[in-house]
């Protein structure tokens, strides 16, 4: 741990703020203030570290740059904020009033609330808590730490390069990269989701060899990304590809060629990978659309609701949880399983049109080897994807119907 | 049920129980390449005549997805003392292989030239070494020395559809890019006209071989042969000449661009559909081209990569990959590895080698097989990669440049043609930029590397 006398004044920040909050939530529910300040001062002082002492507190060398010092003042602020609100956290579970001690299990269910002590759900936990810590929350410490340098296979030497990886990705390009991923994985999102709600509700429908159908449209799923994208790319190959043949014969007009027309190369990407989940969620929907109790769209029938009054009203709020359990999912694909599709389809051109950030990563690390400023792209990728969840839980998770 | 689970359990241990066995006597070398298709199971064969013939050893040939692949499995397996003998590693990456080192910083491979130490053969396995093509010799040999053993080896030349050639009334096939320029004149004003003239990958390589034809270096040390490259010239006048004519061919409608770099699958499919008239490609898919144009009811004739025929041509160069030796292996898996290495490349595997896929015969001894064989009179396109390649004046041009991170800059070059073909930037301005960018790189790379 490197300490810089400019250092002390944020230290003081960190520490009132920690101790302001933390005995203010201590006086709220009855418990010591000064426990609080002082517990809360503690993780305001530590808290920063976290992050300072993988950059060796570089970013407060005097001769760094404002744009370094900021990035390090926000790393500062983030680690003693991350501590600081886990201290609070866990002191919960201190709490003397029993009765205030969170519950593990949720709010609304007290049936399987450990009354004896509260170690006993932690040891249960010790095994998973285990695992998450060794292979999650460790490797990602662990790329933050790799981002501080310019690390390369094979390299006889690995020098320090502080934020100098994290600040190079402050240029208009990447900027673009960013706007390509968020357009991208939304779209794929969202038609992911209509079309195989679409598929579902017809598959659903009681037909002859219902069956069969259901289990060819969960097929795509178990292709993998490349695949999707040989078989898209022979499918939409500009010169020599099935469909401009076929646009040309009956049409007259072949297809836009890649190369002139950005947005459809882009809609090639999106089509593949919306194509390769829909599986995935047809899946999902089908078994959902079976838990729907049938009175209930009875009733709405015989309330004089129609089809889609009963589909919109009935069906679409029941499937919430569904719905919002895929988004999850289908925006992680997006987000970072994308990229073999890419890969085979367009490696990110035309002119970078459909260079997403996992795509950028990728190639970063695997083809140019960087596996430092990789490092750092997939961290800002991590904070943006985990900010998104967030969001998600935050606005949506709140309409979830769970029918509870 | 239970039948079925002790027949289960026999048959596993049938199958543990000799393998358990060989290996008490035999040394396994293991060796790891690159491919994973036909030319994967064509090496196994090999491995497997190899292994009748010495019995002593036991070659295992296993896949990887791509040569970045199996370098860092290297890498990592080494550092974990485990390496295979054996790495499939390709040309431009050379430096990056010479420059490697596992953690304790021992270098991850060793010189073949070094490990053969003189020897004209090794437990009867002749060493193949003196008789390599010159082209393949000049890219890798670096301070006089051999340090891998040269395999896959192509070069870039042209395919013809003659069927268009001949309904346009054109003769002789265009040899410089002025005349191919002026053929696709006559042949896009055709009424049968194909949807474009020529097509060919993006990829950095047909811009290293333009380079080379025209005699310019692509980086400084005598194209980083003499010394560490410390600064590459990707806007040579040289690289502006072709860029200048590459954007006439694509503003003219004579070349389609597929839209994707490096796109191989795109233009092969391109001009074996006959949606082009011509085609430059690796001469490593000779014999599929040959094939298919066959199949697809045209001939197919191959000729030497077009040049600039405004200046003297100088010569293309090398593409493809070699079979580079691990570090620190014990002496008898050192021993097997080289046998393997240079009975691999025998002229008779050397030989079928190049039939199988249309990669270079690597030896001169294969070549005269061939010649005595009358291969190259059945068949004349597999005769081109080679002769271009003699045709080359020995030159640092025509070696071929060894430059630090050469695949990233390899990705700056070809994005700087898709921003000059597509969105029109100015050629010299783009090829600046590109030339700055890359230099960053480079010294990005040399700081780690670099004395």
């Amino acid at each position: 741990m490197v300490f810089h006398a400019n250092m002390l004044p944020f230290f003081i920040i960190t520490g009132i703020i920690g101790g302001a909050y933390l005995g203010f939530v201590f006086r709220q529910s009855n418990r010591s203030l000064i426990n609080g300040m002082m517990l809360g001062g503690a993780a305001g002082l530590v808290g920063p570290w976290l992050f300072m002492t993988p950059l060796r507190s570089c970013t407060f060398e005097t001769e760094r740059t404002n744009t370094d010092f900021l990035l390090g003042l926000f790393f500062f602020f983030f680690g003693a904020a991350l501590v600081i609100w886990l201290v609070q956290y866990i002191s919960l579970f201190f709490h003397p009033d029993i009765k205030m001690r969170p519950s593990l299990i949720g709010k609304q269910d007290s049936r399987g609330v450990f009354r004896s002590n509260f170690l006993v759900p932690f040891l249960l936990l010790l095994p998973t808590l285990i695992i998450l810590a060794l292979f999650l929350y460790y490797p990602a410490y662990e790329t933050f730490r790799l981002a501080t340098f310019r690390y390369r296979l094979g390299a006889p030497r690995t020098p320090f390069k502080c934020v100098d990886n994290f600040t190079e990705l402050l240029t208009a390009d990447y900027g673009e990269i960013m706007i390509i991923t968020l357009t991208l994985s939304a779209l794929i999102v969202i038609f992911a989701l209509i079309i195989s709600l679409a598929i579902a509700y017809l598959a659903y429908q009681p037909v002859k060899g219902a069956s069969i159908y259901r289990t060819l449209l969960i097929w795509p799923y178990a292709i993998s990304p490349p695949v999707a994208g040989i078989i898209f790319f022979v499918m939409f190959d500009p010169v020599a590809g099935v469909i401009d043949h076929l646009t040309t014969t009956f049409l007259n007009t072949g297809i836009p060629a890649w190369s002139e027309s950005p947005n459809f190369a882009r809609f090639i990407i999106v089509a593949a990978s919306v194509w390769k989940v829909l599986g995935y969620n047809i899946l999902f929907y089908i078994a959902g659309l079976q838990t729907i109790p049938k009175d209930l769209i009875e009733a709405a029938a015989i309330d004089g609701a129609n089809g889609w009054q009963r589909f919109r009203n009935v069906v679409i709020p029941l499937l919430s949880p569904i719905t919002f359990f895929l988004i999850i999912t289908n925006l992680t694909y997006a987000f970072f399983e994308t990229y073999g599709t890419i890969d085979y389809l367009t490696r990110g051109g035309p002119t970078g049109a459909t260079t997403t950030a996992i795509y950028n990563i990728m190639i970063t690390a695997k083809q140019d080897k960087w596996l430092g400023r990789a490092a750092a792209q997939s961290v800002v990728l991590f904070v943006i994807v985990i900010g998104i969840t967030v969001w998600q839980f935050r606005t949506s998770g709140r309409q979830v119907n769970y029918g509870a | 049920m239970r039948k079925l689970f002790l027949m289960l359990i026999l048959a596993l241990l049938v199958m543990v129980i000799p393998a358990a066995a060989q290996d008490d006597e035999a040394t396994d070398i293991v060796v790891w390449i690159a491919f994973t298709d036909g030319r994967l199971d064509w090496a196994r064969e090999r491995a497997a005549e190899f292994n009748e013939l010495y019995p002593e050893y036991n070659v295992i040939i296993e896949g990887y997805g791509s040569y970045n692949e199996a370098f860092d499995a290297t890498l990592l397996a080494a550092e974990q003392g485990n390496p295979p003998a054996i790495t499939h590693f390709f040309e431009a990456a050379t430096q990056e292989a010479r420059d490697a080192v596992t953690d304790s910083g021992e270098p991850l491979f060793k010189s073949v030239e070094a490990a053969i130490a003189g020897r004209t053969e090794i437990n009867g396995v002749p060493v193949i070494l003196d008789d390599v093509i010159s082209a393949a010799a000049n890219y890798y040999t670096l301070d006089g020395e051999f340090t891998s053993m040269p395999w896959n080896t192509s070069s870039a030349i042209m395919f013809t559809n003659m069927d268009i050639l001949e309904a346009a009334g054109i003769e002789e096939i265009p040899a410089t890019w002025q005349e191919l320029e002026a053929a696709c004149e006559v042949i896009m004003a055709m009424e049968s006209a194909p949807e474009a003239c020529i097509t060919w990958p993006n990829h950095s390589w047909f811009f290293e071989q333009s380079m080379a034809q025209q005699g310019a270096d692509l980086a400084n040390n005598g194209n980083g042969r003499e010394a560490r490259a410390t600064e590459v010239f990707i806007n040579s006048d040289a690289a502006v000449a072709y860029l200048d004519w590459w954007k006439r061919m694509y503003d003219n409608g004579y070349y389609v661009y597929t839209g994707v770099v490096r796109d191989w699958t795109g233009t092969y499919n391109a001009f074996i559909a006959q949606q082009v008239a011509f085609l430059i490609y690796s001469s490593s898919d000779t014999t599929l081209i040959t094939n298919d144009s066959q199949e697809a009811g045209f001939t197919a004739v191959a000729s030497f990569m077009p040049h600039n025929g405004e200046v003297e041509y100088v010569g293309n160069l090398i593409g493809g990959a070699t079979l580079w030796l691990n570090n620190g292996l014990d002496e008898e898996t050192e021993t097997g590895a080289l046998m393997f290495m240079n009975w691999f490349s025998n002229p008779q595997n050397a030989a079928d080698w190049h039939k199988f896929t249309g990669y270079v015969p690597i030896t001169n001894a294969a070549i005269e097989l061939l010649e005595e064989e009358g291969w190259y009179e059945e068949n004349p396109n597999s005769r081109v990669a080679s002769a271009q390649l003699e045709a080359a004046q020995p030159s640092s041009a025509t070696a071929g440049a060894l430059i630090g991170n050469f695949v990233a800059i390899r990705d700056v070059i070809t994005s700087a043609v898709e921003e000059i073909l597509l969105n029109d930037v100015d050629v010299v301005e783009a090829l600046n930029a590109a030339n700055e960018e890359a230099n960053q790189l480079l010294s990005d790379y040399n700081e780690l590397y670099g004395e």
